[in-house]
C-alpha cells in the first residue's frame, strides 16, 4: 500500500482517517474510553444502546490531535500510518505520548464526558431501559464520509454492523448528531436489510414527556440561547422537537438569535467537517462570529447537543474573553429532571 | 494489486459523470454565498466557488488538483448552503458535491498508485 494522497488530502485528514482505522477512533489515542461510564452501572445488553461516540469520550485528547498534526505538518511528516507518525516523532525527539498525556491529565473531568454521564442520567429518569457497549463500541466512520474515503466509509460501516449484530444491538441511542445521522441516514445506504433503530437522545426525550407526567423543572429560573449543530438542524432535522424539549423545562426561558441564524438556518461555529484540522485560524473566526450572534440574545449561557460545537463555543468565549457560559442541553435536562 | 485498477478507473468516470450532472444543477443564483459562514469576500470561500472550480478541473483541466483540494477542504460541511439551494432556488446538492469531489480527488490518487 504505497498510496499517497499527501497532495490532495490534507494532513490532519489523512490523521483522522488512519486514526479511526488502525485505533477505532477520530483522535488516534489509544486511552480506555469508557472511563465516564463508571458507577453508572449500564449493562451490555438491554432494550436500548446508548451510542455514546468519540467524540464526547475523547474530545480531551483534541488539543493533543491538533498539536501532532501540525507538528507534523512543520516536519513534512508523510500520513501513512499514526504508529508512523510517533516513530517519526520519536526521531527527531518529539514524545507523542507525553503530549497527549499532559492534556489528558489536565481535563480528567471534562465537560464532554460531563454532558455524557448527564444523557444517561436524563434517559434513566425517563425510565429507559439502557445498555452501553462500552470499549466494544466502535467508530462510526463518519469523518472518513467527510474526508473523501467513502469506500473506507462503507467498509468501516458494514463491519460495525455485524458487530452491532453480534453484540444483540437491536435499538440505538445516539448523542453526537454526526454519529446519530451517519448510524440513521447513511448506514442503510450501504448495507443490505440494515434493521437497527436509530434515534438520537432528543428525539426519545421528547416522545418520553409525551407520554409521561413528568415535569422538568429548574430551581433557579434562567434564561438561555441555544445553537442548533448542523447535523442536528440540516440533516436530522431536529430543530423543532429541541424547541418542544426546552419549552418543556418549567423555570427556563429561551432566547433566539435573529431567524436567519437559528433552527435550520443556524450559522455554523466552524466544528463542522473536521476543519479545525486544516484551517484552525478561519475556524476560530467562525467561532467568534457564531457567539457574537448568540450574545446578541443577551443570554448568559449558550446551551448546545454536539460536542464538536462545545468545543468551538468554548475556544471562542474564553477568546473573546466573554462572560457567558456553554452547556450541554443534556446537564440542564438532568438538573430539571426529578430524581 | 494491478488488477484493481480497471474497475478503480470505471469507478472514477461514473463519480466523475455523477459529480458534472450534479454541478450543471446550479443556476449561479448566488445565495449560497451569503449563507456560507466560510464567506469573507471571495466567491471560492462559498458553495458556488467552490462548485465552479470543481466545474472547471473536470470538465476543462483548469487549476491544480493541490488548489482544488484546499478549495474543497475549506468547507465546513454545515449544509446551510444546500438547505437555501433546496429552498429557494435549483435544489443543487452543493455540500454532497463537494464530498464527492473530496472522494474523486481520493480515487484519483489510489488510481496512479504514486508512491510518497
Amino acid at each position: 500500500m504505497d498510496k499517497s494522497y499527501k497532495h490532495v488530502i490534507p494532513t490532519g485528514h489523512l490523521y483522522i482517517k488512519e486514526s479511526v482505522l488502525e485505533k477505532g477512533n477520530v483522535f488516534g489515542v489509544s486511552a480506555d474510553k469508557t472511563t465516564w461510564a463508571e458507577g453508572l452501572d449500564l449493562p451490555k445488553k438491554a432494550e436500548y444502546t446508548f451510542f455514546a461516540g468519540c467524540g464526547y469520550q475523547l474530545m480531551k485528547y483534541a488539543d493533543g490531535m491538533m498539536a501532532s498534526v501540525k507538528t507534523a505538518e512543520k516536519m513534512g511528516v508523510g500520513m501513512e500510518r499514526v504508529v508512523g507518525i510517533s516513530k517519526a516523532f520519536g526521531k527527531v525527539g518529539i514524545d507523542l505520548a507525553g503530549i497527549t498525556g499532559k492534556i489528558t491529565a489536565a481535563g480528567a473531568k471534562d465537560v464532554y464526558t460531563r454532558a455524557l454521564v448527564s444523557a444517561v442520567n436524563v434517559l434513566k429518569k425517563l425510565s429507559v431501559d439502557l445498555g452501553y457497549m462500552g470499549a466494544e463500541e466502535p467508530c462510526c466512520g463518519s469523518p472518513l464520509y467527510y474526508s473523501g474515503f467513502a469506500g473506507d466509509y462503507i467498509d468501516n460501516a458494514q463491519k460495525n454492523y455485524v458487530l452491532f449484530k453480534s453484540m444483540g444491538v437491536k435499538k440505538i441511542i445516539g448523542v453526537v448528531p454526526a454519529c446519530t445521522a451517519s448510524l440513521k441516514n447513511a448506514y442503510p445506504q450501504y448495507i443490505h436489510g440494515y434493521d437497527l433503530e436509530v434515534k438520537h437522545f432528543i428525539e426519545v426525550v421528547a416522545d418520553r414527556l409525551r407520554k409521561s407526567s413528568i415535569k422538568p423543572f429548574l430551581k433557579e429560573k434562567r434564561t438561555i440561547t441555544y445553537h442548533d449543530p448542523c447535523q442536528l438542524s440540516r440533516v436530522l432535522n431536529l430543530s423543532k422537537l429541541t424547541r418542544e424539549v426546552i419549552s418543556r423545562i418549567g423555570g427556563l426561558e429561551l432566547r433566539e438569535p435573529e431567524a436567519d441564524q437559528t433552527g435550520e438556518w443556524s450559522t455554523c461555529c466552524g466544528g463542522g467537517g473536521g476543519m479545525e484540522v486544516v484551517f484552525p485560524e478561519l475556524c476560530e473566526r467562525l467561532a467568534i462570529r457564531r457567539i457574537n450572534e448568540l450574545m446578541a440574545t443577551g443570554a448568559p449561557v449558550i446551551a448546545t447537543s454536539c460536542p464538536a460545537c462545545m468545543m468551538q463555543l468554548i475556544k471562542g468565549v474564553s477568546k473573546l474573553k466573554a462572560r457567558v457560559k456553554v452547556v450541554d442541553l443534556a446537564e440542564i435536562l438532568d438538573e430539571a429532571l426529578p430524581k | 494489486m494491478k488488477s484493481k485498477v480497471q474497475p478503480l478507473e470505471k469507478d472514477i468516470q461514473a463519480l466523475k459523470k455523477d459529480v458534472i450532472e450534479g454541478l450543471r444543477q446550479c443556476s449561479h443564483c448566488k445565495m449560497c454565498v451569503g449563507v456560507c459562514p466560510t464567506y469573507e469576500g471571495w466567491y471560492t470561500q462559498s458553495s458556488m466557488g467552490r462548485l465552479a472550480a470543481i466545474y472547471a478541473f473536470l470538465e476543462y483541466g483548469l487549476g491544480s488538483e493541490k488548489e482544488l483540494s484546499k478549495l474543497l477542504f475549506s468547507c465546513v460541511a454545515c449544509r446551510r448552503c444546500q438547505n437555501i439551494c433546496r429552498a429557494m432556488s435549483a435544489g443543487t446538492e452543493t455540500t454532497d458535491l463537494i464530498i464527492k469531489a473530496r472522494n474523486l480527488l481520493v480515487k484519483r490518487s489510489e488510481a496512479k498508485g504514486e508512491d510518497s
